[in-house]
């Protein structure tokens, strides 16, 4: 095997720039993940691609844009105050002490499970960072197997992500899972596919193809290996709401 | 409001007195406003130039500019100093925002667009700090030193948001030629700009 197979070089620029289709970007990111190597050397081409708007004449922005950031930005200072409990609502009156006190317990025991699988990846820069700071967060509920679940971690860049799940059935080699972001008047786009181990977990980096804000739902199906360019199975896990 | 460009330029004179980018970083993740605003002051120009070069649009162009600090303000705590300095952390989000907004037209009105833009561009430059000018330089000679076929798979890739597959597509180019483009392209740029960039260009600016 020669140096080109064993690290995806000739990726690795593309990827830095945003070129790549969401298949080979998640074999570059899963590859990165554990090669000191490659992962500098994207990191370099990162940081030239970071440079190209300064070679573009530049242009000022509106004036009125920074009074539209700023006013949004103020709206959503006491937003965050709420989530982390140090102002109260009317709603969080109608919440009963039982139901926080079981999605704590689910949380905490999300995080071990999260913090164990962790632990147990070959250390890289994605799941070092995942590690330390997760960006946005998607709780996908199982809609076909009972019990069934699974985390949607994504990346502060909005492209990628890491998913896990627990729950679902391990399939055979001629099926595969397959994440799904739809949004409105589009076809659904892929995030990739995945297997589950015996005990139906998955650990696995996925590329997030649109944005989450503009994606109306999330959703994981079974598909023919190696995986479908269209969905056609039905939903086992989803998301239609995420922070 | 005062321009917070003009106020980050009269602050600048002093450089010492300036706050690091990530101490502004710090600075939102403790809710404090200031820190945004440095921040935009600093970046909030390129950030608008990148997402007009790359929408065509200055409506949505602001969209992604305004989109791309109220993610940082919300996110602030997500960057990560070991894969790279604020900015190029900054210039990612809004490159993708922009591409998701591009995505999200057709292509041939991107591809007018991006001409309209090309001509007009110039008219609307407008004087920028000395360090930024001398980088900028750089970049700009980097670029011009590029093959013309390189730069243009560069610039389809990044401003155009285009994929590989599809730059092959466009040009009518073997998908193979496009990737060695590419990458011969961003290997020069490397070995041109990376020694500008890092270490001496943190240790020269201070700003990460």
């Amino acid at each position: 095997m020669t140096e080109e197979r064993e690290h995806p070089i000739e990726n690795l620029a593309a990827h830095a720039l945003g070129a790549l289709e969401a298949s080979e970007r998640m074999h570059i990111d899963d590859h990165v993940a554990a090669c000191a190597t490659c992962a500098s050397l994207l990191e370099q081409y990162r940081a030239v691609a970071g440079t190209l708007p300064l070679g573009l004449d530049p242009v000022p922005p509106p004036v009125e844009a920074w009074a539209a950031i700023r006013a949004e930005a103020a709206r959503r200072r006491p937003l965050r105050a709420e989530r982390v409990g140090t102002t109260r609502r009317p709603g969080w009156r109608r919440v009963t002490w039982p139901v926080l006190t079981a999605l704590a317990a689910s949380l905490l025991a999300w995080n071990v499970v999260l913090q164990f699988e962790l632990t147990h990846r070959p250390p890289g820069p994605e799941v070092e960072a995942l590690a330390r700071r997760p960006g946005r967060l998607v709780i996908l509920a199982g809609t076909g197997a009972p019990g069934a679940s699974g985390r949607l971690l994504v990346a502060i860049d909005g492209h990628h992500g890491h998913l896990a799940t627990a729950g679902l059935t391990p399939l055979g080699t001629e099926r595969t899972y397959q994440l799904w972001f739809v949004r409105p008047d589009a076809p659904p786009a892929s995030g990739g596919t995945f297997r589950v181990d015996t005990h139906g977990r998955a650990w696995a980096t996925v590329t997030v193809p649109i944005s989450l804000d503009e994606a109306r739902l999330i959703g994981v199906t079974e598909e023919p290996a190696p995986g479908s360019a269209e969905l056609t199975g039905k939903y086992v896990l989803e998301a239609k709401t995420w922070r | 409001m005062p321009d917070p460009l003009q106020r980050v330029r009269s602050v600048g004179s002093s450089d010492r007195l300036e706050p690091s980018d990530t101490e502004l970083l710090h600075r939102m993740q403790l809710r404090e406003e200031q820190g945004l605003e440095l921040l935009y002051a600093r970046y909030g120009g390129l950030v608008f130039t990148l997402a007009l070069r790359i929408v065509g649009d200055r409506e949505l162009a602001r969209e992604v500019l305004q989109d791309t600090f109220i993610r940082c303000w919300d996110g602030s705590e997500s960057f990560d100093a070991g894969r790279g300095r604020v900015p190029w952390w900054l210039m990612g989000i809004a490159r993708n925002r922009a591409v998701d907004l591009l995505r999200s037209r057709p292509h041939q009105a991107r591809l007018r667009e991006r001409e309209q833009l090309a001509a007009g561009a110039s008219e609307a430059a407008q004087p920028d700090a000395t360090d930024a000018r001398a980088m900028r330089h750089a970049v700009i000679n980097a670029l011009q030193g590029l093959p013309g076929a390189q730069r243009q798979a560069i610039e389809l890739a990044y401003y155009g948001g285009l994929s590989q597959t599809e730059i092959a597509r466009e040009l009518d180019t073997p998908l193979g030629t496009i990737k060695s483009r590419t990458r011969e392209a961003m290997d020069r740029l490397r070995v041109l700009l990376w020694p500008l960039i890092e270490p001496q260009g943190e240790a020269s600016d201070g700003r990460d």
